[in-house]
């Protein structure tokens, strides 16, 4: 398989109000490639995630799709918002966000319908995507009477009703039971190897080599890491100075032993 | 002061659609044109917000509880023509969803609880912060008295249109067949319910967030700053839509008195001649003493009907109006200036 | 008064309402006469109703009418405790309040005296209050039914339907959606500084406390705003929004809506002046 850039980010800068945010961040994502982006709370995941959704611009720099410039001007040409919008699927970390109709099926049918199908055809599809998700019972349910893991079932059912070629995860796994999130994790291992781009923002490490062929390492907006899963995971150096790990101390008679400590990771061997 | 159905006859519910239809319709083209669509989930969730503050108790000094609306930190906030759409967008659910409150009256609670507080909120919390720094005490003080008239305003209205139900929608047994009590009866009841104690707990909650919101997120309360808005485009404000509101509403005021004069019975339909059938004394002669405190610095070459304790509730009805009028042909000088000034960055 | 009183009293409030909101939910997917029909027929027929009620002269017409609500309700599965607790009797206590100083205040042919002669209940004045309460209670009966077996998102498009503007049926919708979101918000909130209090709150920290409460939901408020901006955008939304209108009338609809404003005629007729 020949790879091609679907997103090409260059020193981009963004900041919140005179906060920064980004700073001159530089990344490439391959077709179809599985990144992870990690990083401590504020590090700029979220953000970085937005900008690549063309949902706020970068104050400079520059982010491209396919080669295609993301800028407001691009973006206000119809023919290829409408393109992007169907192609780039994003689903936030507060599912509540991304509910705001009556019931299930009108949420899922949001998108379609703005893509401007018609109504035979939305119908059908919305009900694909609830099947695929298994939620076809949740069909006439109000959003507030729906559990965190069925809204976030319907968060996504809502944007792979479009058949995007990239997701865009932020924190997916974030406040789910455990048996949602190993369904969850299951969904994105079927997106791996398929053409689909997934870039999953986590600070939940045990997932990223089941749902990552990368990692790419945020420290207070920058990259300063890149490399497979398992490479990241053994740089206890890195983890910690990235703030994704603690430091845990113990005792061992006189001594006091300190070591980074990633909670329910197989093994917890250390060296005296 | 929420009206539910059957207290207002059907002629008056359509004249007070009507009124706040005026008032949807500006508001609405005021967000069309300046807002953007980004400011429709903006205002939906100050709705919620409002809807969820309207539950709030709160407890008042002296040991009472009452409710705040939100409205004038609303119109603080998002300015006057996003609070009245916030605000009437509240009450609607409420209507509609919960049922509670009157879809009949729908109109007219929104002409007074969104229109009328919203605009009276914002003209004087403009008036009295004027250009103070967005941090400062007197605009915690402004946001106070905005909260306090805007509350009382709208209760004044409130009691205006009961007032007028027993005058023109009676039978001809004398029957009143909608809200039964005249103006010198609702007028002061209502007045009195909000003066000393609504009034205060839509204060407390506007000046409370106010304080707030300097510490927290100061930028928030820049829209109704007198230089630039944080959330509206770099344009210069075109009131034109909200002016014909203002001319609307205080024709609306005039036309209410000015009717009642007209309609001749109007006022004194239950006046000091009927009294004899029915008086038992405490209310009247209380009402009596509050209607003189208009009446009696009178001097003594005017004339009688100026003494009568009628005109003294008539006198009261327009003061709202002045204040109204007054305050929105200030707010108008206000915008006039600034946009003439140019003002944003 | 409790040490946290009127904080208790809100969280109370709060979920009561929200609590009598998700079985309203519940009664309008039940299998009932008012839930079979068109949205667009209930509306206008039950407003139509409400209409006849307000216009009545006649106590009479206007009793007929609230037995008229109360069978429709019977027939759609609301009962008779349902509507007393959720309409009548908070009608009753407020209204009835309100009306009951009237019996003394209207002007007429006294019919109770008393004794010192200064008090009267005027003929004119019980007709007043009694029609005062009667409309109220028979209006406010058929709101509620219309609440109770209409599904938010259909009252909405008909609405929609009726030529409401797309935006305020949006705002509408969003509205209603993010009153749950910001009530569990603020019931947290009241519930955490609840808990953390020990001894009693004078009123002025229980201000505070409420007006703290407010400014920290109304920057969540904004907060979400922005968000679902975004989210909606996400998705391709640039001002306005397509629905899917599936309304279709059947016969029975007709039927119905014709069976409504017969009804209402007929009772605006009788109760003429």
């Amino acid at each position: 398989m020949s790879y091609t850039a679907v997103f090409a980010a260059h020193n981009v800068d963004f900041h919140y109000e005179q906060v920064p945010a980004l700073r001159q961040l530089s990344l490439t994502v391959q077709t179809g490639q599985c990144v992870a982006l990690v990083g401590a709370n504020g590090s700029g995941k979220s953000t970085l995630l937005r900008l690549l959704d063309g949902l706020c611009f970068p104050a400079a720099g520059s982010i491209s799709f396919h080669g295609e410039p993301l800028t407001a001007a691009n973006l206000a040409d119809n023919k290829f918002f409408l393109s992007f919008r169907r192609r780039v699927a994003l689903v936030f970390q507060n599912p509540d966000v991304q509910l705001f109709n009556p019931t299930v099926f009108d949420e899922v049918a949001f998108g379609p319908l703005q893509m401007g199908w018609s109504s035979a055809e939305v119908i059908s599809r919305v009900d694909a995507a609830l099947e695929m998700m298994g939620i076809a019972n949740l069909r006439d349910r109000p959003p507030y009477r729906l559990s965190g893991g069925e809204k976030k079932r319907v968060a996504l059912a809502s944007v792979i009703v479009l058949d995007p070629e990239v997701l865009l995860l932020d924190e997916p796994t974030a406040l789910l039971d455990p048996r949602s999130q190993s369904q969850l994790i299951d969904l994105i291992q079927n997106w791996r190897g398929t053409s689909k781009t997934v870039i999953t923002a986590t600070h939940h490490l045990e997932i990223l080599e089941d749902i990552a062929d990368r990692v790419v390492v945020l420290e207070q907006g920058s990259v300063t890491a890149a490399a497979s899963p398992q490479q990241i995971l053994s740089d206890s150096e890195l983890l910690l100075r990235a703030n994704l790990v603690h430091a845990h101390r113990h005792r061992h008679g006189d001594l006091i032993h300190s070591h980074p400590h990633l909670h329910s990771h197989s093994k917890h061997e250390h060296e005296h | 002061m929420h009206i539910p159905d059957g207290y207002l006859s059907p002629s008056t519910c359509a004249v007070m659609y009507t009124g706040a239809g005026v008032g949807w319709y500006a508001s609405l083209r005021r967000v069309r044109r300046t807002l953007n669509a980004r400011l429709i989930p903006l205002i939906s969730v100050f709705a919620a917000f409002c809807f969820i503050v309207m539950m709030f108790n709160l407890p008042l000094p002296g040991g009472t509880t009452s409710h705040a609306i939100g409205v004038s930190i609303a119109a603080i906030v998002l300015g006057p023509a996003g609070a009245i759409l916030a605000t009437s967008i509240a009450l609607a659910i409420q209507a509609l969803f919960f049922g509670d409150g009157g879809i009949t009256t729908l109109g007219a609670n929104c002409f007074n609880i969104a229109v009328v507080a919203s605009l009276v909120s914002y003209a004087c919390y403009r008036l009295i912060a004027s250009n103070a720094p967005l941090i400062s005490r007197r605009r915690v003080f402004a946001s106070a008295v905005a909260g306090y008239l805007a509350i009382n305003m709208a209760a004044l209205f409130t009691a205006v249109e009961f007032g007028l139900q027993p005058i023109f929608f009676h039978d001809s047994q004398g029957v009143p067949l909608y809200a039964p009590y005249s103006l010198r009866v609702a007028v002061p009841a209502m007045m009195l319910g909000h003066l000393a104690v609504a009034g205060l707990a839509e204060a407390a909650i506007t000046a409370g967030m106010v304080a707030f919101l300097q510490h927290a997120d100061p930028a928030l309360l820049s829209a109704a700053s007198g230089g630039a808005a944080a959330t509206t485009a770099a344009e210069p404000i075109r009131p034109n839509s909200l002016r014909r509101l203002w001319i609307t509403v205080a024709l609306l005021m005039f036309l209410a008195p000015l009717g009642i004069l007209a309609a001749g019975t109007a006022w004194g339909e239950w006046s000091l001649s009927g009294e004899t059938h029915y008086t038992s004394s405490s209310p009247s002669s209380a009402l009596h003493r509050l209607a003189s405190i208009w009446t009696a610095p009178m001097p003594a070459y005017a004339p009688p009907f100026v003494k009568s304790a009628s005109f003294g509730y008539l006198l009261s009805a327009m003061f709202g109006v002045g204040l109204l009028l007054a305050g929105s042909l200030l707010v108008q000088k206000l915008w006039k200036r600034r946009s003439t000034a140019g003002s944003t960055p | 008064m409790s040490r946290g009183g009127a904080i208790a009293s809100t969280l109370v409030g709060l979920s009561t309402a929200l609590g009598n909101a998700l079985v309203s939910e519940t009664i309008a997917r039940k299998p009932g006469l008012l839930q079979s029909l068109d949205p667009r027929v209930k509306l206008t027929g039950l407003l139509a109703l409400v209409l006849a009620a307000a216009l009545s002269h006649r106590i009479g017409v206007i009793l007929a009418l609230w037995l008229g609500a109360t069978v429709l309700g019977l027939l759609s599965r609301v009962s008779l405790p349902t509507l007393a607790t959720r309409v009548w009797l908070a009608v009753l206590l407020f209204t009835g309040v309100i009306a009951l100083p009237a019996l003394f205040l209207t002007p007429g042919t006294p019919v109770l005296s008393s004794p010192d002669g200064k008090l009267h209940i005027t003929e004119q004045g019980i007709v007043a209050a009694t029609l005062l309460i009667t409309r109220v209670e028979t209006a406010a009966t058929l709101t509620t039914l219309l609440a109770l077996t209409t599904p938010w998102m259909q009252i909405l498009k008909s609405l929609r339907s009726f030529g409401v503007p797309q935006e305020f049926v949006m705002m509408l919708n969003m509205t209603h959606r993010y009153i749950f979101v910001l009530a569990e918000s603020a019931s947290q909130m009241l519930e955490s500084r609840n808990s953390r209090t020990v001894g009693i709150l004078s009123s002025a920290a229980q201000r505070a406390i409420v007006a703290r409460t407010a400014g920290v939901l109304m920057g969540k408020s904004i907060e979400l705003g922005n968000d679902v901006y975004l989210a909606m955008q996400s998705r391709a939304f640039r001002g306005d929004t397509k629905l899917l209108t599936g309304f279709r009338m059947t016969s029975r609809d007709f039927l119905a809506l014709s069976g409504f404003l017969l009804i209402a005629m007929i009772a605006i007729w009788l109760g003429r002046a």
